[in-house]
């Protein structure tokens, strides 16, 4: 009783007054709405897009199934990350250091870095890629994105950042209008999705990993630290939970309808025998059957997502770097109030934009060691994230996982290191599968 | 706090955004160290570790292939 009365006296005289219980929860959910859409769409970032295009373009309907089966996984684990966020206030980075020791500290926090900066680099050459396909030089396109990216989050505000990102999280809707234009078949796009069907032929090795590329995907290492950090940075309180599980199942649920939109357009040119390596090539492809539209919304959606990504990789870098050194770490600072955060976040983007500028730079050695390194590290930190929110003494008891939660979760670990092995075994020992 | 009942008027509910609002003591890690080794932690760790040591092995593998240097051992 006597906490109850410290808190109302400490609570500021803020915020909206509302009439009814139910407005009360909705305005308290779009309050908290925000970071769970980010970190899951964001997760649809360019490599997703040449992925899932490129398995509806091979195999048409069939691996649709897989985006089913990701949605809760995708749930299960941001939940935990959301969860750890709230009771601890902290990143996930920095709470490897403190209950893990600094080997394990420096070796999740400088291989994160090492795999989320060869992928901005992936990130900008699909900028440059899509914009060259609309007739913009790269020379322009990408040191404009840069920037555009450096202004995004140097305003001293999360909030506006928080917005302008949901802002480009919505434009991904122009996927469903896409999806629509090429008239897929609805009820066999239902069948596929709900009832697993492989392809004519029999189960390849290109199967195989193109359906672990999916996993890989779809669960990015960058997205632990991200969330967590993110639900740190806007404060959310013990009672925000359920509206930031909500906010999660949301943003997983509309990530992969997203998903699914891709492979729809995909599915297309596999039904009209169009063949592309990139998602550019098919956009290029189609304009003469489906026009101006198609074509330039599949390049700037291209870009949408690669900005996507880019900002919240590089926000995970800044915030997990910025945690672990002590510095300010916020996107509520001032450039000068909080430098190394910014200098981090900055440094990232711009040499990732540098090097996508050298000519003949092997953009498939860099993809190559994406895959490896992401290999190193999403195993371990989703182990020390089911750790952690196995930690009784950290967590108490009211926010450490239930035994149900511990069933999925260690079933979803042992597949993820399972795949995570498979997919680094045939990037670095090839001639195993052939 | 997510919303706090007026005080002055039970139908008005206050809706303060998580920004706005008065900070909360969350679950600190002060004090207590490293994670306490139970075994499931020892087993993980110990797990991790050898996925470690076999994803390092197969990368030196792919480096010294890529450098040509196995097929001079060949």
């Amino acid at each position: 009783m006597m906490e109850a009365e410290v808190e109302v006296a400490e609570a500021p005289v803020a915020g909206r007054l509302v009439r009814r219980s139910w407005q009360k929860h909705l305005l308290t959910f779009l309050m908290v709405f925000g970071p769970g859409l980010i970190v899951m769409e964001a997760d649809n970032d360019a490599g997703a897009v040449s992925t899932y295009m490129q398995a509806g373009g091979q195999y048409g309907l069939h691996l649709l199934w897989t985006l089913i089966v990701l949605l809760p996984i995708c749930y299960f684990v941001q939940e935990m990350v959301a969860r750890l966020g709230i009771a601890t206030g902290k990143g996930h980075a920095a709470m490897i250091y403190e209950r893990f020791g600094k080997w394990w500290g420096h070796f999740s926090l400088f291989d994160l870095l090492f795999v989320n900066f060869l992928t901005l680099i992936t990130e900008f050459a699909a900028i440059s890629l899509a914009l060259s396909g609309l007739g913009v030089s790269p020379y322009i396109s990408v040191p404009v994105s840069a920037l555009g990216l450096t202004l995004m989050v140097v305003t001293g505000s999360y909030l506006r950042w928080e917005r302008i990102v949901i802002a480009l999280c919505l434009m991904d809707l122009t996927w469903f209008a896409l999806a629509d234009l090429v008239h897929p078949d609805w009820a066999a796009v239902v069948s596929a999705a709900v009832a697993p069907t492989m392809p004519a032929g029999e189960i390849t090795s290109s199967l195989i990993f193109l359906v672990i590329a999916i996993v890989g995907t779809t669960i990015a290492p960058w997205q632990l630290f991200f969330q967590q950090s993110c639900v740190a940075e806007k404060r959310l309180r013990f009672s925000d939970l359920k509206w930031a599980r909500l906010d999660t199942l949301i943003g997983a649920t509309f990530t992969v309808l997203v998903a699914g939109a891709m492979m729809l357009m995909g599915n297309y040119g596999f039904e009209h025998g169009i063949r592309f390596e990139d998602p550019a090539q098919f956009a290029g492809a189609i304009m003469p059957i489906l026009g101006h539209f198609a074509r330039n919304g599949i390049l700037l959606l291209m870009v949408n997502a690669a900005v996507l990504g880019t900002t919240a990789i590089s926000l995970a870098s800044a915030w997990a770097y910025g945690e672990v050194r002590g510095w300010e770490h916020s996107l509520h600072k001032k450039l000068w109030e909080a430098p190394g955060f910014y200098a981090t976040y900055i440094a990232g983007v711009s040499a990732a934009a540098f090097i996508v500028l050298i000519p003949h730079m092997p953009l498939q050695l860099v993809i190559i060691s994406v895959q490896v390194f992401a290999g190193l590290i999403l195993p371990s930190a989703i182990i020390f994230l089911q750790l952690l929110l196995n930690d009784h003494e950290l967590l108490g008891e009211e926010w450490v996982n239930r035994p149900w939660n511990n069933y999925i979760n260690w079933s979803i670990i042992a597949v993820l290191f399972a795949l995570s092995l498979l997919l680094a075994s045939q990037v670095m020992l090839p001639n195993l599968f052939n | 706090m997510a919303t706090i009942q007026n005080s002055y008027n039970a139908e008005y509910f206050r809706v303060i955004h998580p920004l706005d609002d008065a900070p909360e003591q969350k679950r600190s890690s002060e004090g207590l160290g490293t994670i306490t080794m139970t075994p499931i932690v020892r087993l993980s760790l110990k797990v991790l570790r050898g996925y470690l040591i076999v994803m390092g092995a197969m990368l030196l593998y792919h480096v010294l292939d890529l450098a040509g240097m196995l097929h001079q051992i060949r």
